[in-house]
């Protein structure tokens, strides 16, 4: 009866009918309030158990544990040494490259300052990636460093679980970005982007934080696991339809730029028991380091399809009605109803990785370093890095 | 020999102490009516001496909690610092008059007269320590010979007095040191003679290059630019990160990281080692830096659930790479450009410049820190200055360098350039740069010294050694900003801009912009395409 035409007192004197069992307007106002009440309390707890509901999983993915992970791709193969291999942190004090011990005094341990030619060498490697994937079409961005929780949060981290990874501020509601994945998926939250803008793919340099809480045990030694280092990192938004193909582009990006370096690694696609919840699908990046005698991961690209375009409320609005001028706002009339975008991110380059592979792989026996070539005019032409007493 | 030869004039009058500031007077004069008791007691009294001298005693710890606090020292608990800075209290009480006069110039807080007054107590006690020490070890060496139960026992029960009573008064010579070591970090660096009296009017020009650029077309700020070339976005940062935040896109991203790498490479040249550095540190370092991390204003960002604190500038952790320790004369000098981000809340500054990019939360920069022999520190004062000036002016800046007044120098340094540049948007000069010389005021509280090479050099830099080393001395620390990044964007954007709304890019920085010459508006392409 409630869906013919009724005109509103009507309509409210059926309800009242309804819901009334003892004939008094009060107790209308009193059910209503309480059910409404109630609607917000299982909304609220509804949206808290969903949002542990991990992403869907591409149907390649292999299933299990870390072993499970399968091989997509192998480059290069272990360097044999003639000599007796060093370790970036024994390579690092003969070359006067870093310094732990001041940085433990001075911050606590896992912090670490870079000197002399590390310098040059991590400008160099953000310098060329940077330029390397501006040349693939993505728009170059420095990010914020501090971000409010809530949007660590919609990206699909915990900032304040008790084994968290974010460093937080004190009396704020802000912290420190673990990555630029971060503050680059926030640019275009709670908005309506056009189709035609689409993809959208920007490559985000920006220092990165993390408190390694929960790490004990893991290789923890020199570069391998910091509390603060560089990272360029590439972040795509685009149709649905299209997210299988740029999580291809990407990795593929990434293959290239640590071929280019001269780095054995493999391509791991990820199992199932470690993609962490917001991706779809996973691809990690081990690379070979000699002093760790195995392989470690410098990269790691992740197809998030819709999962974090939800929490951050980023649409598009599909171009076949009229298309909407107002990116921002939707309208009603000829325009399609909007969709979530899909999001990916993608390491271009994490720094302290990097640099444990071009150390321990490129060091020669007089205990020098070669320079990859496409990193040399970034270093002024700087071939080699000498031992610093070098006689010759 | 009976008690009567131990407990001599000497050690009565010693406890008698007339000389001693009266709240020690009142610890001993319980004890030494005590041991005058003693003194009285027939050699084998049936009575026991310990009930009047545990009332005695108990009487003594009584007093020493209440009227010390109350007597000498101004609050009732003594916040404990957490780090002790080499202050040379000798020098200060031997210049007073120039140390009082100083903290008048500069317009501060500290309490000289109270520095004094502790110092002098202090001394007092110490003297007082030594002596009861002193006196400690004759009963100590008494009680190694062979001696009577009863004369035994009369010296245990004196070495327990003495014993009680030196605690007292190590406490108390602890709670004293303490404070005056809380009030002395207050007192500012000494100020360089040539620097002017009086506040921010009073600044001197040293130097003036270029001057304001003529527009024959009206000119727009750099956030106005900014949006028109698509450089930066203030808006999504407020929204993800809060207000003062940005992002830097296309080609304000090439110019920031060319400004740094040519920066860097520049100060290379001569003969700076590059860093690049934690930006988390102990609160620590901040305040031993000359920084005030948890007052009310504070510039510092602190970290949640625990003592360390983000940088709000590389000096911090530069500082701190060197400290506790003992150099050799012959690495000095040393020089650092340390390459970081740097984080600042910015409390207090509602009112002042804080559009765009003036006033930021997060910033790039480039800082120079030398630590060298004390009679050096001006010749690379001048140095530091000199650095600045020839990089601005490669950049085509019009700028003017000033010789900070007393009242404007801050704590640390001992004088003080800023080097203000012209900013066309906001119409007036802006603060691109800033050297300090901080002479030994951040490495006696970082605890940076080296061994003078005169004597037999140590070849173990961080050990003092004793025989032929000459005694060391404090370094003296100064810093100068090589590249703020968001400052030195304004300044290029805004005074490089074209009519067409295009900018012109310095040339010392197109080869590390591919070789980039102009920044052009993005819709030119599309217009003609």
């Amino acid at each position: 009866m409630m869906k013919g035409k009724l005109e509103p007192s009507e309509r409210l004197k059926f309800i009242e009918k309804v819901l009334n069992h003892s004939a008094s307007g009060k107790n209308l106002k009193e059910a209503l309030a309480s059910f409404e009440e109630d609607l917000v309390k299982l909304s609220d707890e509804l949206q808290q158990e969903a949002q542990s509901i991990p992403n869907m999983t591409h149907p390649d993915v292999p299933i299990g544990g870390e072993d499970s992970s399968a091989v997509r791709k192998k480059v290069g193969s272990p360097r044999e040494f003639s000599f007796s291999v060093k370790d970036h942190l024994q390579l690092g004090k003969e070359l006067d490259l870093f310094d732990f011990d001041a940085a433990a005094e001075v911050s606590g341990s896992k912090f670490y300052y870079l000197k002399n030619e590390a310098v040059l060498l991590e400008m160099a490697l953000v310098n060329w990636t940077l330029s390397q994937v501006m040349q693939k079409g993505f728009t170059p961005l420095i990010t914020p460093e501090i971000v409010r929780s809530s949007i660590v949060e919609k990206c699909g981290f915990q900032p304040r679980g008790d084994n968290t990874q974010a460093y937080s501020i004190e009396g704020s509601d802000q912290c420190l970005i673990g990555t630029a994945e971060i503050p680059v998926g926030g640019v275009h939250m709670d908005s309506i982007l056009a189709e035609t803008v689409l993809p959208l793919k920007y490559a985000a340099f920006s220092h990165c934080f993390r408190t390694e809480a929960g790490a004990a045990g893991l290789a923890t030694r020199g570069l391998y696991r910091v509390h603060q280092f560089s990272k360029v990192e590439m972040f795509v938004l685009c149709r649905p339809d299209e997210s299988d193909t740029y999580h291809e582009e990407l990795i593929t990006i990434e293959e290239d730029l640590f071929s280019s370096l001269g780095l054995h690694y493999k391509t791991l696609d990820m199992a199932s028991e470690d993609l962490g919840a917001p991706a779809y699908r996973k691809f990690d990046v081990e690379a070979w380091m000699p002093g760790l005698g195995r392989y470690g991961e410098i990269s790691s690209a992740s197809n998030c399809t819709d999962y974090q375009s939800r929490r951050l409320g980023i649409r598009y609005r599909p171009a076949e009605l009229a298309a909407s001028t107002n990116p921002k706002k939707g309208g009603k009339g000829n325009l399609a109803p909007t969709k979530f975008v899909h999001t990916l991110n993608a390491t271009a380059c994490a720094v302290p990785r990097m640099m444990i592979c071009l150390l321990e792989n490129n060091q020669q026996e007089d205990g020098s370093v070669i320079i990859p070539e496409p990193l040399r005019p970034f270093m002024g032409g700087m071939e080699v890095i000498l031992p610093k007493h070098h006689t010759g | 020999m009976g008690l009567h030869s131990y407990f001599g004039g000497t050690t009565i009058q010693t406890l008698k102490m007339a000389a001693v500031p009266a709240y020690s007077r009142v610890i001993f004069r319980p004890i030494s009516r005590t041991l005058v008791a003693l003194d009285s007691f027939p050699r084998h009294s049936p009575r026991p001496p310990f009930p009047m001298l545990a009332r005695a005693l108990s009487t003594a710890a009584a007093v020493q909690t209440t009227t010390p606090s109350t007597e000498s020292m101004g609050t009732a608990t003594v916040a404990k610092p957490q780090w002790k800075a080499a202050i040379d209290f000798k020098w200060i009480r031997d210049n007073r008059e120039a140390v009082a006069e100083n903290i008048r110039k500069r317009n501060s807080k500290a309490s000289l007269e109270l520095v004094l007054e502790l110092y002098e107590k202090m001394l007092a006690v110490q003297k007082e320590v030594e002596r009861l020490r002193g006196e400690r070890n004759a009963v100590a060496n008494k009680m190694k010979g062979k001696l009577e139960p009863s004369e035994r026992q009369k010296f245990i029960e004196a070495g327990k007095n003495l014993k009680e009573a030196l605690t007292s008064l190590e406490e108390d010579l602890v709670k004293l040191s303490d404070e005056l070591q809380l009030e002395a970090q207050s007192i500012p660096n000494m100020t360089h003679p040539d620097v002017p009296i009086g506040g921010e009017d009073s600044s001197a020009v040293r130097k003036m290059v270029g001057s304001p650029r003529e527009f024959s077309f009206p000119m727009k700020d750099h956030l106005q630019l900014g949006k028109e070339l698509d450089l930066f976005d203030f808006d999504a940062a407020a929204e993800v990160s809060g207000s003062k935040f940005y992002y830097l896109k296309n080609e304000a991203v090439l110019l920031e990281m060319a400004l740094v790498n040519w920066t860097l490479s520049q100060v290379m040249q001569k003969g700076f080692t590059p860093l690049i550095t934690p930006e988390i540190v102990r609160s620590s370092i901040v305040e031993k830096c000359g920084f005030q991390p948890r007052g009310d204003n504070t510039q510092v960002y602190s970290i949640e659930g625990s003592d360390q604190c983000l940088i709000g500038t590389a000096e911090i952790p530069v500082g701190g790479i060197h400290m506790d320790s003992i150099l050799a004369e012959s690495s000095l000098p040393l020089k650092y450009a340390a390459f970081s981000h740097c984080f600042r809340t910015e409390a207090g500054a509602a009112g002042l410049a804080t559009r765009g990019l003036y006033r930021v939360h997060q910033f790039s920069k480039v800082e120079m820190f030398v630590l060298c022999r004390p009679e050096e520190s001006d010749a690379y004062h001048e140095e530091l200055i000199t650095i600045e000036e020839d990089l601005f002016s490669s950049l085509g800046l019009h700028y003017k360098t000033l010789d900070m007044a007393s009242e404007d120098l801050g704590a640390p340094a001992y004088r003080k350039f800023d080097v203000e540049a012209w900013m066309p948007g906001l119409g007036r000069y802006g603060e691109i740069s800033s050297a300090s010389n901080c002479t030994d005021y951040q490495s006696r509280r970082l605890g940076i010294r080296y061994r003078p090479a005169e004597l037999a050099a140590s070849t173990n830099p961080k050990k003092g050694g004793k025989s032929n080393l000459a005694p060391t001395k404090f370094v003296h620390t100064l810093n100068a900003t090589a590249c703020a990044i968001p400052r030195m964007i304004i300044c290029i954007l805004e005074n490089n801009q074209q009519e067409d709304g295009s900018v012109i890019i310095p040339e010392p920085l197109r080869p590390f912009m591919g070789g980039m010459e102009l920044i052009l508006p993005k819709h030119t392409g599309k217009l003609t395409g």
